[in-house]
């Protein structure tokens, strides 16, 4: 157990360092343009502030480096695959709790006093920190699982594959988009609009579920969690 | 069983057999030397002793515990790996702590001793350090570790005539402390010959001979002369290679000595380890 705390400690503690200069530079940045303004207009308005996308994509490189650059610390401990993959979630986990807190709480606050928006309260209002700070977690935990799996695949199959990978995911994407429009009937693409809009709490009879959002996001953080089990498992060194 | 037992392994990359059905085993508190030429097996066998790949078939057991993907055996063994697989990022001294944090043994005091006694500066990051010091770095670690079982993947890479001497030193001190095993895999053969009590030789992915390096020594030996006499003389008997120089040719033989002939034409010599393994794996190092 002593042990598993440490790795879980190591995979947070390392991330410290970018992650206190990721806020400096996002919050001071944030603060600069309201200063300006501010001082220009005399007023201050942010509106959608993308202070969500940046951490998702902090998290994001964060996800794929921990693959890179923690498995193979792991590895020269002696650590197991199975701890590596407990414990780099876990971390995964408990920063994106941490940083879904920092972007709630100040969000929330400045939501208060000027119009700061963010995207959970957009969709579902600001009466719901709680359920704000949880679905942002849940989210941020998706985006580590999905990095962290893309970085095992570029690992297991080299960067060529992970390329012909790539185009078929793009390639996909567009079938898909073909099905909708020409192939699907309107019925069937009334029913995966309904149940997609269901998935992130918009029911039918136009209130809102916050729990369905938040359980669709485990459900995908989990998914990615698992295929990258599945991978990490059969992982060398290279 | 203590010790490390290797038992009918093999690694396949695509066409190339890294390891074919090899079996042996490492026994608690001898020095072992794991010699070999570039791409023999040598780092494919202690990478996968050391979980970071697996095998195709076949187990490793380290007292009795299979040793692949198993917590069990987390303070059994440690490996100093050639390959640097600590975060570059982070300073000499934050890795001493970590390495605290994963190993109950770690001896962070006697660590911080021995970066002083190379000089190491441990408020610099890995990434800033010279090769040879990442070697000293790795090494600190691996001996400061009170491990039972610790190998070294070409330790001394980088290192100057200085800090090598200082860490065959250091590797018998700790030795002597207490039953451990070390396992050292060089090129630098005649450099380790003092020190290792057995030698375990793998070419192209098999293990060609393990024995002590005193029995070696013993039954391995040189014969010179007139090639017609030094032919005449290596019938019958285990030739592993021969020299030529003119009229001049040395025979390499493993076995008992026998008695030359009484007309002088022959002088037997004796064979170090190195010359012995460049004759065994058929082509100079």
């Amino acid at each position: 157990m002593k042990k598993f705390k440490s790795a879980v400690f190591y995979g947070i503690i390392t991330k410290m360092r970018p992650l206190i200069i990721f806020y400096l530079v996002e919050y001071g940045f944030l603060a600069l343009i309201m200063a300006l303004m501010a001082l220009y207009t005399g007023k201050v308005e942010v509106g959608i502030n993308g202070v969500e996308i940046s951490s998702a994509v902090f998290l994001s490189v964060m996800g794929g480096l921990s693959f890179k650059e923690d498995f193979k610390a792991f590895l020269q401990n002696g650590f197991t695959r199975r701890y590596i993959f407990i414990s780099t979630f876990c971390s995964f986990i408990l920063i994106s709790a941490a940083m879904a807190l920092t972007d709630a709480l100040i969000g929330n606050i400045l939501h208060h006093f000027i119009k700061f928006t963010m995207y959970f309260g957009t969709f579902y209002g600001y009466n719901h920190p709680f359920a704000n700070w949880l679905w942002l977690t849940v989210a941020y935990v998706t985006f580590c699982s999905i990095f962290y799996l893309a970085a095992l695949v570029v690992n297991k199959v080299g960067k060529s594959t992970s390329l012909l990978i790539a185009v078929g995911l793009a390639g996909a994407g567009l079938l898909i988009t073909y099905l909708f429009r020409f192939v699907f009937t309107p019925e069937l693409v009334g029913k995966i609009g309904r149940f997609t809009l269901n998935s992130l709490g918009f029911m039918n009879d136009g209130t809102i579920n916050l729990f369905f959002p938040i359980l669709t996001f485990t459900v995908i953080a989990a998914l990615f969690a698992l295929a990258s089990y599945a991978l990490l498992r059969r992982t060398e060194l290279k | 069983m203590k010790g490390i037992e290797i038992k009918k392994v093999t690694k396949r990359y695509r066409e190339v057999t890294a390891l074919d059905n090899v079996s042996i085993s490492f026994e608690l508190g001898k020095i072992y030397g794991l010699l070999g030429r570039n791409g023999a097996g040598k780092s494919t066998l202690i990478n996968i002793v050391s979980n970071r790949i697996f095998a195709d078939s076949g187990e490793i057991l380290i007292d009795g515990i299979p040793a692949k993907e198993n917590m069990a055996v987390h303070d059994k063994l440690f490996c100093m790996s050639e390959t640097d697989l600590y975060d570059k990022d982070l300073k000499v001294i934050e890795h001493f702590k970590w390495t605290k944090r994963f190993y109950a043994d770690f001896e962070l005091e006697k660590a911080l001793a021995l970066s002083e006694k190379y000089k190491l500066d441990t408020n610099k990051r890995f990434r800033a350090l010279s090769k040879g010091y990442q070697s000293i770095f790795k090494l600190i670690i691996a001996l400061s570790l009170a491990a039972p079982y610790v190998i070294f993947d070409e330790p001394v890479l980088g290192l100057d005539a200085n800090h090598r001497e200082l860490f065959y030193s250091l590797l018998l001190k700790e030795f002597e402390s207490g039953e451990r095993t070390f396992i050292i895999a060089t090129h630098l053969i005649e450099e380790v010959s003092n020190i290792i009590e057995e030698v375990v030789l793998i070419d192209k992915g098999k293990v060609l001979l393990k024995d002590s390096v005193e029995n070696l020594l013993e039954n391995g030996y040189g014969v010179s002369g007139a090639k017609a006499a030094v032919e005449s003389f290596c019938k019958g008997k285990n030739v592993i290679g021969f020299e030529e120089l003119g009229g001049l040719k040395i025979a390499y033989i493993i076995g008992k000595k026998a008695a030359l002939p009484k007309d002088g034409s022959l002088q037997i010599s004796a064979i170090n380890l190195q010359k012995l393994f460049v004759k065994m794996t058929g082509e100079e190092f």
